[in-house]
């Protein structure tokens, strides 16, 4: 394995995130390629998390921004400060004045209001993380601008002129897939696929995250939750969950599983009424059976 | 791994090999490709098929082909080792051609394309009965014009939650407000307002013309033909054994020139069905069709003579695009109905309305559902 990836690897485990080879390898090209990073897979498996951890990795700001049906430029790039503006202008009012000064001094750096996507490029420390979260919800006219932005790095305010970007940032996308992303903007990044993680994996990830935790119970929960991923459900547990549902029996003092805290506690792991339906008596006994055995 | 062409030419052999195996890649792709050799351990075998795999952006249900090809190339084996899938359905009907007999149509295939075997479903005379095309008349469209708008209006009815300017009512729009507002030397006189838009409906018909629809044809058409008038952005599709686009051929104002259009462009018209294969081919080559704010209405009776497992497939793709999917089942006019086809069974998960397609009443209740 490549040192510079295996160090990555290193140095992401120290911040409490569980890197697989694959994950470690995906940032690091997309770091070195300075190409924006699309990442994909259930809800809960760490996609937002693994932003986090690159900002503090790479020591440096994360800038998040949250996608939604309706998000638009404004809200994304830049927006004047209105009422700044008009402020000025009721003092500009009382004092003889050139109307044309006036003009570009209230449309002035000064008075703009910086968005992520424009705080992610002009920032000057160095390069920040940009985290474009659930791109999947925002709509495709947004998919669109992104892209221009994304491919440029910079950005034209009408009564500004053309801002470029001082640093490329680093820039992750993370979609639930609740709709496919266009070609366009896919081809633009480099892709991975985040699965849920492996039975060792997740015991680590509760190691880390849960500290005072019971070695056995902790191996049992990771089983329950890994049997669990493997029913019939409408929403798989996350890793997440799982941290929770372990915080949760930390909390109530078991120190193993049995049916009747497991059914009392199913609701951190479950969060459709369908699935909670499903997972009861029967399935409930043969799954907490399943987690306490040994091996 | 032939040391011969060098990494380049390998990558390049390898992405040709994706290609053929249905797994989309570009030349940006292989550029990408090729940067991240430079920048993984060429000796770590998994490391470079991680590397690629991510470089490549090869989807997550793609990647057991990549794995296997991977493993192909990297092992020296030529790819061709590895099994092509067949074509999902004949591409190519060169060389077809449809004679009017004076009583039916027929389709004449070039003697080397003739599919062998006489299984039922797929005749290679496929007939068309001109018959119940003669029967479509004016005042039967007109009826159901009438409540397509309605219809229609019902698929536009939806406000998307993107603000654009308004005249009437809405939340204050302070950038141009303020722009108004530097005319009348920063005087704040009108505010100007943004609403939610309301969204163009697009609509996806596809529609299926096998031998067991044969019934409902002239239903159908009618119902195309008043589609085709009202909503503006609509593509229709036939499909049987093959996938044709058709929204050209039916032009409201020349039905009979439409009707022969028709029986001219769609293959194998009352042939059999291959439900799975076509909504994949249509999945694959008109995706870019299909969007957010796209209603995909599929018209069949859910008898797959073809592959299930391609059906769920497709329809899974397709759910995770559109916006709806509405399928309309002709069969459920008999109330003893019950969706147990192989076929329906898959699909069901990814249908958000399904209902019956057989008269008004059918429709009307679509209308209801759209409420």
């Amino acid at each position: 394995m490549n040192e510079a990836i295996r160090a990555l690897q290193a140095a992401m485990e120290r911040d409490g995130y569980v890197a697989e080879p694959a994950v470690a390898t995906a940032v690091y090209l997309a770091t070195e390629m300075r190409k924006p990073l699309l990442v994909e897979g259930e809800a809960g498996v760490g996609k937002t998390e693994l932003a986090k951890v690159l900002a503090r990795v790479l020591g440096t700001e994360l800038i998040r921004l949250q996608c939604y049906e309706g998000l638009d430029a404004n809200t994304a790039l830049y927006e004047w400060n209105y009422q700044r503006q008009l402020l000025r202008l009721r003092i500009a009012e009382r004092e003889p004045h050139d109307p044309a000064a006036l003009e570009d001094l209230i449309f002035g750096r000064e008075y703009l209001l910086e968005r992520p996507l424009l705080r992610a490029i002009t920032r000057r420390a160095g390069p920040p993380v940009l985290l474009v979260d659930e791109i999947d919800r925002a709509d495709d006219g947004f998919e669109a601008f992104l892209l221009e932005v994304l491919s440029d790095f910079q950005v034209t305010v009408p009564e500004l002129g053309t801002i470029a970007a001082t640093h490329v940032p680093h820039v992750v996308l993370t979609s639930n897939r609740t709709r496919e992303i266009g070609d366009a903007l896919r081809r633009r990044c480099l892709y991975l696929y985040v699965e849920h993680p492996s039975f060792e994996k997740e015991l680590r990830i509760l190691r880390g995250k849960v500290p005072g935790l019971d070695e056995r119970l902790a191996r049992a929960i990771t089983r329950f939750v890994q049997a669990l991923r493997r029913r019939d459900l409408r929403k798989l547990p996350g890793v997440a969950e799982t941290i929770d549902w372990a915080q949760a029996l930390l909390r109530l003092r078991q120190d193993r599983l049995d049916a009747e805290v497991v059914g009392v506690t199913l609701g951190c792991l479950l969060k459709d009424e369908h699935d909670l339906r499903q997972t009861v008596d029967a399935a409930l006994a043969e799954l907490v059976a399943h987690a306490s055995s040994p091996g | 791994m032939n040391a011969a062409l060098g990494l380049v030419g390998q990558l390049a052999r390898f992405a040709g090999a994706m290609r053929e195996h249905g797994i989309r890649v570009g030349l940006g792709d292989e550029i990408d490709a090729a940067t991240a050799l430079t920048l993984v351990d060429l000796l770590d075998r998994n490391e470079v098929q991680r590397g690629l795999r991510i470089a490549f952006k090869v989807p997550r249900d793609a990647w057991a082909t990549f794995d296997r090809l991977f493993n192909a190339h990297w092992d020296g084996t030529a790819a061709d080792d590895v099994p092509v899938p067949p074509p999902a359905y004949p591409r190519d009907h060169r060389g077809a051609q449809w004679r009017w007999d004076g009583a039916r149509v027929r389709l004449v295939l070039p003697e080397s394309e003739r599919p062998e075997g006489d299984e039922p479903g797929y005749s290679s005379e496929a007939v068309l009965r001109r018959k119940s095309f003669d029967q479509l008349s004016a005042g039967e469209i007109a009826a159901m014009e009438r409540l397509l708008v309605r219809l229609a209006f019902r698929l536009a009815a939806r406000r998307s939650r993107r603000l654009v300017p308004t005249r009437g009512r809405g939340v204050v729009d302070l950038r141009r407000s303020f722009r108004h507002a530097l005319r009348t030397e920063g005087e704040l006189f009108r505010l100007a307002r943004r609403a939610r838009a309301l969204e163009a409906p697009r609509v996806v018909l596809l529609y299926d013309t096998s031998g067991s629809m044969d019934p409902y044809t002239r239903f159908h058409l009618a119902f195309a033909f008043a589609l085709r008038r009202v909503i503006r952005r609509l593509e229709i599709f036939a499909f049987n054994t093959a996938l044709t686009r058709v929204t050209q051929a039916i032009a409201p104002a020349k039905i009979p020139q439409s009707l022969e259009r028709l029986a001219e462009g769609v293959p194998d018209w009352s042939g059999g069905t291959r439900i799975g294969a076509c909504l994949a081919a249509f999945v694959a080559d008109c995706g870019a069709l299909v969007g957010g704010d796209t209603t995909v209405v599929i018209v069949s009776d859910g008898l797959d003579l073809g592959d299930t497992e391609l059906l769920g497939r497709a329809m899974r793709a397709l759910h995770e695009r559109a916006r709806m999917i509405v399928w309309l089942n002709p069969l459920m006019g008999d109330p003893r109905y019950e969706p147990t086809q192989a076929g329906m069974r898959v699909a069901l998960p990814h249908v958000d309305h399904f209902g019956p397609a057989h008269d008004l009443a059918s429709l009307e209740r679509l209308l209801r559902f759209l409420d």
